[in-house]
């Protein structure tokens, strides 16, 4: 990955749903509860924190130019954003059929958010040519 | 894979069995004051506003997709899996859906449920999260040690 060039449309993805996730995360989740307010922190809270870790990776590897290890934990980053966006793309349709009342604003931002950097991941895997999705 | 299981896949194959069995068991429950009756909830109600289907469900996804690829694997004779699921080696999975599905059942504890009780469903399950995540540590030891 090059830090001096510009964010790739898949980083681009992740990098904006990771924001939009963010910042969804305080306005109303349900009824007019966000996602860090009482009866759903920290339930709710794990798929903004998701896209906040995937974005917050690209930004300082792109824009604070800051080298991180080769691996984390034995994933690659391109296998962890992979495995991170998958699951808030799992979780996020899970919400999506959970009974909670009044859907709000951050609902549906999360949702959409969590749908969308699982999408980011796969492209980003498919620009840097590091896995089977080609 | 023989049918000879390896301690860590026995761990998660267990694990699995009991996520599933707790789903189906009183995740939480209440007693109502007005009505004098008590209510209890699994991982598959959706009802009350308590979020457990599609999130709790999660779960237990987690540990049935990794007790099955074990038994499979194991016990499925002429069947053979892929050696990697987009890129994802299985050891890589394991340790994804077992971290993900402690993740949640350490988050379903630390949430203030408003006055409604955890019952036995969400003690199997969060034994059992813990214990696919370890699992899944183990498996990625033990292939270490090799």
């Amino acid at each position: 990955m090059d830090a001096k060039s510009p964010p790739t449309p898949a980083e681009l993805t992740i990098l904006i749903a990771g924001a939009v996730m963010l910042v969804g995360s305080f306005f109303s989740f349900a009824g007019s509860t966000n996602a860090w307010g009482t009866f759903l922190f920290p339930l709710a809270t794990l798929l903004p924190l998701y896209g906040v870790l995937m974005a917050a990776q690209i930004a300082v590897t792109k824009f604070a130019e800051l080298r991180l290890p080769g691996r984390i934990a034995g994933f690659s980053w391109e296998q962890a954003h992979l495995v991170i966006g998958l699951l808030a793309g799992l979780m996020a349709l899970g919400w999506l059929f959970t009974d909670i009342a009044n859907k709000g604003i951050g609902y549906w931002l999360e949702v959409l958010g969590g749908i969308v950097i699982a999408s980011g991941a796969i492209a980003l895997q498919h620009e840097r040519n590091a896995g089977p999705i080609r | 894979m023989t049918a000879k299981v390896s301690p860590p896949n026995i761990v998660i194959l267990a694990a699995g069995v009991v996520m599933l069995v707790g789903s189906f068991l009183s995740f939480y429950g209440y007693h109502s004051i007005f009505s004098h009756q008590s209510f209890s909830f699994s991982a598959w109600s959706s009802a009350e506003h308590f979020g457990l289907f599609g999130i709790a469900t999660v779960a237990v996804l987690c540990g049935v997709v990794m007790a099955t690829q074990i038994a499979i694997a194991a016990f499925a004779k002429g069947v053979t899996l892929p050696s990697n699921v987009l890129g994802l080696s299985w050891d890589q999975i394991h340790l994804a859906l077992g971290f993900q599905a402690a993740i949640l059942m350490f988050a379903f504890l630390a949430r203030d449920s408003g006055g409604a009780s955890l019952g036995i469903g969400f003690w199997l399950m969060f034994l059992a999260g813990i214990a696919l995540l370890v699992g899944a540590i183990l498996r990625v030891t033990f292939a270490t040690a090799k």
